[in-house]
This record gives C-alpha cells, sequence and structure tokens, in this order.
C-alpha cells in the first residue's frame, strides 16, 4: 500500500509470521482492515434503505393529512416540500449506517439503556432534562474551546431553529395564516386546521410572526461569519480544512440567510422588483442545503442528541457504583467500570486483540513500552 | 511506515522538554503540547521515552475504528488526524482504545486531541516541530534514506505486539540490528505463556 513498505529494513515477512505468542492470530487482526474499505455491509444497507424509505413515507403521510388532505398545502412550496421528503430519506439512511458500526452501536444501546431505565429515572430525574438543556441547547462545552465560538454557534443554532420551526409546517401546510376581516389586519393561525392564535397584523406580535424568519436570517449571518471569518484567520481551524466540508455549510448558511432577506428587502424597498429571480435563488440554496444535511457536517445536528445517551450512560454508571475503575499498574481511576467494558466490547467486535490493555491507564500504557524497550530491545538504552 | 515520517530513538533522547515546549508552539493546537515524554524507571535510571502518534496502519487506526462519531480521519498520506471539533463527543474510547497511550482529552470542551504530525507543517514539506527541535536527533524526521544516509547501518522497525496483535505503524522505531527481525514489544504485560501464569 505503502511505497516504503517493502523497503523497511525488517524482513518484509517479519510482522505476519513472527510473533512469538499465538502465531496463529498473527494475520488476524490484519483481515478486518483489509475488508475495511467497502465499509458498509449489505445487510445494514438494506437496513438502511428500508429505514430511509419508512421515513420518508411517513413524512409525506403527515404531509398529506397535516394539510388536510393538501388542501391547506402550498403549491409554491412543492420544491421546498420534496426537499424535505429527501431529507428525511438521507438522514435516517445515514443513521441507521452510523449506529450500525460497533463504536455508535455498543454506546446507543447503553445510552437508551440509561435513557429507558425507570431505576435511573427514579434516583435523578433532573438529570437527562438538565442535560438536554445545557449540553443540547446551551452548549456549554463549547465555552470551553472559545467564548467566541460558543457565541456564534448559539446564533447559528437558534437561528436556524427559529427558522426550521416556521418553514417546515409552512411547507407541509400544517401552518396557515388567513385573514378573516378580508384584507386584514386581523389574522388568525392554523395548525392542522385548528386555530391557535388571532393576531393584528400591524401588532408587535404580528411584526414578530410575519419577519421570524428574517431575524432567524441576522442571527445566522452573524454566526456564520464569524465561523467563515475564524476559518480564514486562525491556524488551527485552518489545519486540515476542507473546501466541502467545512466550508460549504458555512456558505450555504451565509447564502441561504441573505437571499432569504433580500426577499423582505425586494418586497418592502423594491415592490417585489427582482422577487422572482430572488425567491428561485433562495429555493435552490435552500433546497442544496437540506439535502446536504446527511451527508456532511451538518450531520451533526442529528448525531449529537445521541450523545445525550452516552452521557447519562456514564453518569449513571458512575452513580451507580461510585468507583471508577482503576489503571491495574498505577491504580490511577481510568472511567468507569461499565464503559470500559463497553470499550473492550468494541475492541472485540473489531477484532482488536488487545482489549484487555483498555485496563490500563495511558501514562502507564506509555511506561510498560518504555520498560519493555529497555529491557528488550536496547538494554538500559 | 509512511515515506516521510518520524523515527523514533529513545537511546538518544535526554529527556530535555525542547519537544514538549515546541509542540505547545504547533499551530493546529496552540498552547497544548500533544507529545509525551515519560521517564520509564525515574529514580532508578535516566532513560527517557518520548511518544509521538504512531499513526497506526494495519490495523489501521484502532482509535478512529472505535470512535463512535467517526471523528478521526485518516488522510490519504496516513496521517491519523485529531478528532473533529464538530463530531468528537469526547467519550474518550479513543485515549483507552489506543495501545500507544496517545490522545488526551479535555473534557471540559469534551474534545480529543493529539499528535497529528504537525499538519500544518509537513503538509507543506516542514519537519514537525519536535523534531525540529530536538538536540540529539531523539526525534528524527525524514525517508528511511535520509535517516540511513546520517547514520549508516541504522535499522528500523515499524511493527509492535501486545499480546497476540501486531501492530504496524506509519512512525517507525529505531532498533538494534539484531532486534530488527522482531516486532517491538508493545509492554502489554504477559500474563500467562501457555495457560501458566507468569506474573
Ligand atoms: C440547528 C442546529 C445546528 C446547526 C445549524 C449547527 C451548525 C453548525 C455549524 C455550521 C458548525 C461549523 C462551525 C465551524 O465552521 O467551525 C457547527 C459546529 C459545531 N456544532 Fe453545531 N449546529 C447545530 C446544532 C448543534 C448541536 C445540538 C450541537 C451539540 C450539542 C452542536 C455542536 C457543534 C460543535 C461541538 C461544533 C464545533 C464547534 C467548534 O469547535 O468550534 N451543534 N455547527
Amino acid at each position: 500500500m505503502h511505497p516504503y513498505r517493502g523497503r523497511v529494513t525488517e524482513p518484509p515477512k517479519t510482522a505476519e509470521p513472527a510473533p512469538a505468542p499465538g502465531p496463529a492470530q498473527g494475520p488476524a487482526p490484519g483481515t478486518p482492515a483489509a475488508e475495511s474499505p467497502p465499509r458498509t455491509p449489505a445487510a445494514v444497507r438494506r437496513r438502511a434503505t428500508l429505514a430511509g424509505t419508512a421515513v420518508s413515507v411517513l413524512l409525506i403521510l403527515a404531509i398529506v393529512f397535516g394539510s388536510r388532505l393538501l388542501r391547506d398545502f402550498d403549491s409554491a412550496l412543492l420544491p421546498y416540500a420534496v426537499a424535505t421528503v429527501f431529507l428525511a430519506f438521507g438522514v435516517a439512511y445515514r443513521y441507521t449506517v452510523w449506529i450500525s458500526a460497533p463504536g455508535a452501536r455498543r454506546l446507543f444501546k447503553q445510552g437508551r439503556r440509561s435513557f429507558f431505565s425507570a431505576a435511573n429515572f427514579r434516583k435523578a430525574p433532573t438529570a437527562l432534562p438538565k442535560m438536554t438543556a445545557t449540553y443540547l441547547g446551551f452548549q456549554k462545552f463549547l465555552g470551553a474551546r472559545s467564548h467566541a465560538r460558543w457565541a456564534a454557534h448559539q446564533l447559528v443554532f437558534w437561528g436556524c431553529l427559529l427558522a426550521a420551526a416556521i418553514t417546515f409546517p409552512l411547507t407541509w401546510g400544517w401552518f396557515t395564516f388567513t385573514s378573516s376581516t378580508g384584507s386584514g389586519p386581523g389574522y388568525e393561525m392554523r395548525i392542522w386546521g385548528f386555530k391557535i392564535i388571532e393576531f393584528d397584523a400591524l401588532s408587535v406580535l404580528g411584526w414578530l410572526m410575519f419577519h421570524g424568519l428574517d431575524i432567524a436570517a441576522v442571527l445566522v449571518i452573524a454566526g456564520a461569519a464569524y465561523f467563515l471569518w475564524r476559518r480564514m484567520r486562525d491556524r488551527g481551524a485552518v489545519t486540515g480544512q476542507r473546501f466541502a466540508y467545512d466550508l460549504v455549510p458555512l456558505i450555504a448558511l451565509v447564502v441561504v440567510s441573505v437571499t432569504g432577506l433580500l426577499l423582505t428587502f425586494s418586497s418592502i424597498f423594491l415592490h417585489g422588483g427582482g422577487y422572482e429571480f430572488l425567491a428561485i435563488l433562495h429555493m435552490v440554496s435552500v433546497v442544496f442545503t437540506l439535502i446536504y444535511i446527511p451527508f456532511g457536517k451538518f450531520f451533526h445536528i442529528v448525531q449529537r442528541p445521541a450523545a445525550v445517551g452516552m452521557q447519562l450512560f456514564k453518569y449513571t454508571s458512575r452513580r451507580k457504583d461510585g468507583e471508577a475503575l482503576a489503571c491495574r499498574r498505577c491504580h490511577e481511576p481510568i472511567d468507569t467500570a461499565p464503559y470500559v467494558e463497553n470499550l473492550r466490547g468494541t475492541m472485540r467486535d473489531l477484532d482488536l486483540g488487545f482489549d484487555e490493555w483498555a485496563e490500563y491507564c495511558p501514562r502507564c500504557k506509555r511506561v510498560l513500552r518504555g520498560n519493555a524497550y529497555l529491557d528488550h530491545v536496547k538494554k538500559g538504552f | 511506515m509512511m515515506g516521510r515520517t518520524i523515527f523514533i530513538d529513545p537511546g538518544r533522547c535526554i529527556g530535555c522538554q525542547a519537544c514538549v515546549s515546541a509542540c505547545r508552539e504547533c499551530d493546529s493546537h496552540r498552547g497544548k503540547s500533544m507529545i509525551h515524554l515519560d521517564y520509564p524507571d525515574e529514580g532508578r535510571s535516566v532513560a527517557s521515552f518520548p511518544t509521538v502518534c504512531m499513526h497506526c496502519e494495519d490495523p489501521v487506526a484502532p482509535c478512529a475504528e472505535v470512535c463512535p462519531a467517526d471523528a478521526i480521519l485518516v488522510t490519504a498520506d496516513g496521517v491519523v488526524q485529531q478528532a473533529d471539533t464538530t463530531r468528537c463527543i469526547g467519550c474518550a474510547n479513543c485515549v483507552n482504545a489506543c495501545p500507544f497511550g496517545v490522545p488526551k482529552i479535555d473534557l471540559q470542551a469534551k474534545l480529543q486531541m493529539k499528535c497529528n504530525l504537525c499538519y500544518d507543517r509537513t503538509a507543506y514539506g516542514l519537519a514537525p516541530m519536535c523534531a525540529t527541535v530536538c538536540p540529539t536527533g531523539a526525534l528524527f524526521y525524514g525517508t528511511l534514506e535520509e535517516l540511513q544516509a546520517e547514520r549508516p547501518g541504522v535499522q528500523v522497525a515499524d511493527s509492535f505486539t501486545f499480546g497476540s496483535t501486531t501492530v504496524t505503524t506509519g512512525v517507525a522505531m529505531v532498533v538494534p540490528a539484531d532486534k530488527v527481525q522482531w516486532p517491538v514489544p508493545g509492554g502489554l504485560p504477559v500474563v500467562e505463556i501457555n495457560g501458566k501464569d507468569v506474573r
């Protein structure tokens, strides 16, 4: 594979037949690595396709029934609605593939178990809501990376959440805004045909209702602009940065928000000048962004909630046994015993034949290797 | 073993910590040193032992394999990158699965960090910080030919045993000529041989 493989000073065959203890297992660890390129097994792909199809069919049904058999469906928004169906397929497909890999599958299962455990709930009923708020909502941990990154991410996060809360139900025909008094200013908002609120279009509430997307756009532009600036200037962020993975999502957010704001600008200040063109530009950028979500950086939006399960698992196992597993050599705590056992299971699934090594802390692993080098390779250095 | 890579010779290491300081200056993780410098037999021996990421090739990057969030990318040149900041959930799987004890974790920031072979430098043909400042050549960066041109007759190994598993790495270690035939012991204590407890 590597041009230098054959030029190592050791005889090329060494790695396979030589290891003294248990030569039968020598080649075994190489096998999974060799098979790794076609990473998704056919069974997983089938399951993922099934999940994707099921979720998109459910969404289509929800659109049809939620819009009262398409009576409330706005056909001008059809491309957006179609994009959300593709999004649903992509997310379900990628999610299934993702949680089928050993590392994710095991932690996911443990997280689900902690999540549904009545005993856990009784012992710490506030743990889950607290983690959901501080971790998923406010992303407090980002503050430890840098305050600016936290603030920018909060802007993008709340902006996108607000925008999604408004636009998704609208494109699905779940929300309607109708005027009971002919030309306004009295408006009523209905969800699935049921009246929720009545408001005056000229009141503050009315202004907020009709400009929610503009507010969202301003939040997103501020946050995304900071991240873009950081990706030009911060040497750490620039290292290994890839255009499609790191820059495209930020550019997409900015384009969506700017074209959205320009639509408002056009209708208020230009009497609708250029509206049609802008509407198409906006639609294309939104459809692209929605379909891109399952594949690139945005997939973390779907992945992150599962990490709450991981934390709940660590948290509850810490509470239950109180004691962490101690390093076999120095007796410093490594992590909770169920966590280490879970990791060892993952390593065995992956044919990483040194899973007992997980019971030594990283420093002892290095020191033991140093000692082995001292004793067996270059005596006393 | 990668084309241009780090060659570690603990026999030359004087434990001066220059690499630790230089690593801290690396732009991709400024302020945090990723190299480990251990004194394995402290009190009895002055031996010191530097550890950088070995960039495992076979099995390819155990840290990346156990990652539940697909956060660790192995680039086409064989470099195992630090965790992607967007994906890493700070679960510490990589920290405890790495056979060489390399990755570090910031539990507050829920972020793993590790040696990435100074990707901001090596991607442009510069040597990593640690190898640049090492005064004794314990950390050498270059090709095997370049190493051998400087140190005639030097032998290196790029496989390590942990129990019954052999891990082949992208970074190599200098070994005495008579030890080239065997993979370097990874340090996992041998607990039993043929069913007999030898602790
Ligand atoms: C609507 C939902 C969300 C959107 C639109 C969003 C968007 C983004 C974007 C565009 C980035 C890239 C920033 C960069 O260029 O570095 C990012 C980074 C990140 N996101 Fe999100 N995100 C969302 C939800 C979440 C949630 C729920 C979490 C976790 C609880 C999260 C955690 C992160 C983390 C850890 C980063 C890396 C930030 C850094 O280290 O600088 N995101 N997000």
